[in-house]
């Protein structure tokens, strides 16, 4: 196939709707960045749940030796055996308890550290402060129903060798309410954003269409294919799209690297660990939800496709 | 080449249809003129040979293939061997009379080195040797009709279809067509050509079919255009 009639014809087109693609461009720029935002915070939100637990949890500490909490429960030191298998029992029978986990010395004091609720300096050197001694084991509760604690809570309280009950859930659902704003209130803006490049696209492919129907009218009548006629108006589609996408993708690698590494992550210690490259890669290049490679593609080439078969039908 | 069996047409709409129950049949390397009053369905016949319309009933077969129930992708192809001249020309005001001519073989993916042969050749063939850098605004309206008949023959068609061809030309411009068509028609292409010019038909004798209120109402071998009914 002769591609330099469609080159210049795409070069043409690019030109002489030089301002509709330019809206086109922007549009889609501006939504797709948002979209990928969205993406982005649904994976914080995804990472910040495993490490913290989420909002249908608490944790209940077990007593160490010369326990920092001066509770009554841990006046026997370490807890024992016998005491555990109490609370075992107690967490296993109760009705607001969906399911437990019990978290031994060693995976709460790497869990801790990984996560830099212990600062490097106070496990390292010849004197630690912090030992995976001193550090106590646990049970994370999944509760059945977030708003459903008391009972259990304070049938712990009451028990021999339980420490402290940390009860995150207010915290917890606040930071996941504002994720859960932020993250949707990015996909909808960027969804009516989307919507109104996709109308866009529509606009300016009828406009090229009429611009250029007497081309048209004479490729068909010389056996011109379908494709070949409909090619100039998708590379010009493609174009869009890419320009789009490329745009997009910079504002969320700037928004990765200023916004998050050497912005929140410095500054907000407890969330951590926070969206990473291959984070950003997923709100490039993901299938599900939707990256914005997909979803800038699709919003362009779609409607230019069902169009052009309309316009440019044999 | 060509041949319509019980074609009829029926636009949208009520009314009578505007091609009813047509049969004919044109050979290889035929010339043959359609004539008929405005409305007698002159141009919708040709639509139907291009498959720019499908028959409401009846068969249409061009080129032995009956095109009626032809895939929609294999439309090109068949277009590819026809070739269409219109009254108002249809040149591209943007390109030069070389550029319109190039561009019937460009779009259906000819090699350069084919479209500068075959172009100059086909230029010289309508009388427009050393016009091929001219515009389209530039030439009498006899020139760009040989333009577009230039275009419409450059990819060498088996049938060259002409609706009114001669219908916004003085008689004297028209003659040096119809000799053009004629030289056409003289290579094997089989032309068709629907016309309201009774002097033409007349001086130029050839197959005659007339339509009336989308019937065939005449077909002669060498027929004038004012039969005497
Ligand atoms: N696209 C259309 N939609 C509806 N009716 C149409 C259409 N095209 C043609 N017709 C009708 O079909 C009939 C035949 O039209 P056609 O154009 O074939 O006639 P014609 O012989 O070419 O006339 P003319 O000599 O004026 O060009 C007319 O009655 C016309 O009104
Ligand atoms: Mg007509």
């Amino acid at each position: 196939m002769q591609l330099r009639y469609v080159f210049t014809e795409l070069r043409t087109g690019l030109r002489r709707n030089l301002s509709m693609h330019l809206a086109v461009i922007l549009t889609l720029f501006v939504s797709l960045s948002l979209a990928g935002v969205g993406i982005l915070i649904q994976r914080q939100a995804d990472l910040a749940a495993d490490q913290l637990g989420d909002e249908l949890k608490i944790l209940v500490n077990l007593c160490i030796d010369d326990d920092p909490s001066n509770n009554p429960n841990c006046a026997g030191g370490e807890v024992t055996a016998e005491q555990q298998k109490r609370i075992q029992e107690e967490i296993d029978g109760n009705d607001e308890a969906e399911s437990s986990r019990f978290v031994s010395k060693e995976e709460g004091f790497e869990n801790a550290r990984d996560s830099g609720q212990i600062p490097e300096s106070a496990v390292s050197g010849p004197n630690p402060v912090i030992t995976v001694d001193s550090w106590p084991a646990g049970y994370w509760v999944t509760l059945k129903n977030p708003e459903e604690a008391d009972g259990i809570i304070s049938a712990l309280e009451g028990l021999d060798g339980v420490s402290v009950i940390k009860d995150e859930r207010e915290a917890l659902s606040q930071i996941f309410g504002i994720m859960k704003v932020l993250k949707y209130g990015s996909w909808i803006g960027s969804g009516f954003l989307l919507l109104a490049a996709m109308l866009q696209v529509t606009n300016t492919i009828r406009l090229a269409a009429l611009a250029r129907r007497r081309e048209i009218g004479i490729m068909r009548l010389v056996g011109a294919s379908t494709l070949y006629i409909a090619l100039p108006f998708l590379l010009e589609a493609l174009v869009t799209a890419i320009v789009g996408v490329g745009l997009a993708s910079g504002a969320l690698a700037a928004f990765q690297y200023w916004g998050i590494e050497k912005g929140l992550s410095e500054h907000v210690q407890f969330l951590r660990p926070w969206v990473d490259w291959s984070d950003y890669g997923a709100s490039l290049y993901g299938w599900f939800p939707p990256g914005i490679l997909l979803l800038g593609l699709a919003l362009t080439l779609i409607p230019t496709l069902l169009l052009t078969r309309k316009y440019v039908k044999v | 080449m060509i041949r319509f069996e019980k074609v009829t047409k029926r636009y949208a709409g009520p009314g009578k249809p505007a091609l009813d129950q047509v049969t004919l049949d044109i050979d290889k390397g035929e010339f043959v003129y359609l004539v008929g009053t405005s409305g007698s369905g002159k141009s919708t016949a040709l639509r139907l040979v291009l498959r720019e319309l499908r028959p409401t009933t009846g068969r249409v077969h061009v080129a032995g293939k009956e095109i009626n129930r032809m895939a929609g992708w294999k439309v090109p192809r068949l277009r590819r061997q026809i070739g269409t001249v219109f009254q108002d020309f249809r040149l591209l005001p943007n390109k030069t009379v070389a550029e319109n001519v190039a561009f019937a073989q460009q779009v259906i993916g000819k090699s350069q080195r084919e479209i500068n042969k075959v172009v100059p050749e086909t230029l010289e063939l309508v009388g427009l040797k050393d016009k091929g850098d001219r515009m389209p605004d530039e030439l009498s309206g006899g020139e760009q009709q040989r333009v577009a008949i230039a275009r419409a023959f450059v990819n060498r068609p088996m049938i060259l279809i002409a609706d009114e061809p001669t219908g916004n030309l003085d008689p004297q411009t028209s003659v040096g067509i119809m000799n053009l068509l004629g030289d056409i028609n003289e290579t094997g292409t089989t032309v068709v050509m629907a016309t309201h010019d009774n002097g033409i038909v007349d001086q130029f004798t050839k197959r005659v079919i007339e339509l009336e209120h989308g019937k065939v109402i005449r077909d002669e071998a060498s027929g004038s255009y004012g039969f005497q009914h």
